[in-house]
């Protein structure tokens, strides 16, 4: 958490409300992660694979949540409160899983094995930016993209299991449309692999510099607003 | 100088910054905002906002996962 609890400096009326005691919660938090250990031992004794999955879904949603990580805000914040920082600790970790990806299949590429994960480069077409505006819609409102919804609906803020419902009806219907889509559109784009372009090395400069420049625009952003607001 | 109490339980984040910004600009400097809230997002873009604003803002969490947001309105 970064906001930090402190008690009241702003003079204020007596009818302030009462902070609750509260009971120490490390006993169940330990016993929590025990039971994540257990049950991730026993999964890992099923297949490896869904113990991988169970720990980095744990990792995943633990640092998600204490972090306060959200890509919503990342990119709603800058128009809205004029704060960049959620935006650029986006930015960063694209810069670092490009640069895990680029070691990764670069690597593969090296050993002349396989490279992994190809299968996953989609061609652009009109159903990216259609589907990019429908999810953005949906996230502003029902105020999370579907980690954060998640992350949210552990949490116990009920509202949001709401949108959780919502949220598979919606991925459903799209999976039971994205054979139109595919003939229609996303068959006639072209699927695009940078480093062909590029080159390997030419491939991650070009990357990082995008992100980079990003960067810098976002940080110009936020000091815009700042003066703006002064 | 008067005091605003702003129920934001409930609502998922931007609403209560919304309601917030909008609540602040009927009031005048040295007045006080309290927004309820308790959702973890809007307790962070909240008071991030009030004091790019300029405001006093102060955190006080009432119960596991329920916060007060004290704004003190500067002009």
């Amino acid at each position: 958490m970064s906001e930090e609890v402190k008690s009241s400096g702003i003079q204020r009326s007596a009818r302030r409300s009462k902070r609750k005691k509260r009971k120490s919660q490390i006993m169940k938090g330990v016993l929590v992660f025990l039971i994540i250990v257990v049950i991730g031992v026993l999964l890992g004794r099923i297949s490896a694979k869904l113990g991988f999955f169970w720990v980095t879904g744990n990792a995943f949603g633990f640092i998600l949540q204490k972090s306060r990580f959200c890509f919503t805000a990342a990119m709603r914040d800058p128009y809205l409160t004029g704060g960049t920082n959620l935006t650029k600790a986006v930015l960063l970790a694209f810069a670092m899983t490009s640069l895990a990806f680029f070691a990764i299949k670069y690597g593969a590429h090296l050993k002349g094995m396989p490279i992994p994960g190809q299968g996953f480069i989609a061609p652009i077409s009109l159903a990216t930016a259609v589907g990019a505006f429908m999810f953005g819609i949906g996230m502003v409102i029902s105020g999370g993209c579907a980690s954060g919804t998640l992350m949210r609906v552990g949490e116990g803020f009920s509202m949001q299991i709401l949108s959780l419902v919502f949220f598979v009806i919606g991925s459903l219907l799209g999976a039971y449309n994205l054979g139109w889509w595919k003939v229609n559109f996303i068959a006639r784009g072209k699927a695009i692999f940078l480093p062909d372009l590029f080159g390997w090395i030419g491939a991650i400069i070009m990357q990082l510099l995008i992100i980079v420049l990003l960067w810098i625009a976002a940080d110009k952003w936020a000091q815009r607003k700042e003066i703006k607001t002064e | 100088m008067k005091e605003v109490e702003l129920d934001c339980m409930g609502e998922a984040c931007p609403i209560p910054l919304v309601k917030a910004q909008k609540k602040l600009e009927t009031m005048d400097g040295g007045d006080i905002l309290l927004v309820l809230i308790d959702h973890s997002c809007a307790m962070k873009n909240l008071p991030e906002w009030a004091r790019k604003a300029g405001h006093n803002v102060e955190i006080e969490e009432l119960d596991d996962g329920e916060w007060e947001v004290v704004i003190e309105k500067v002009v």
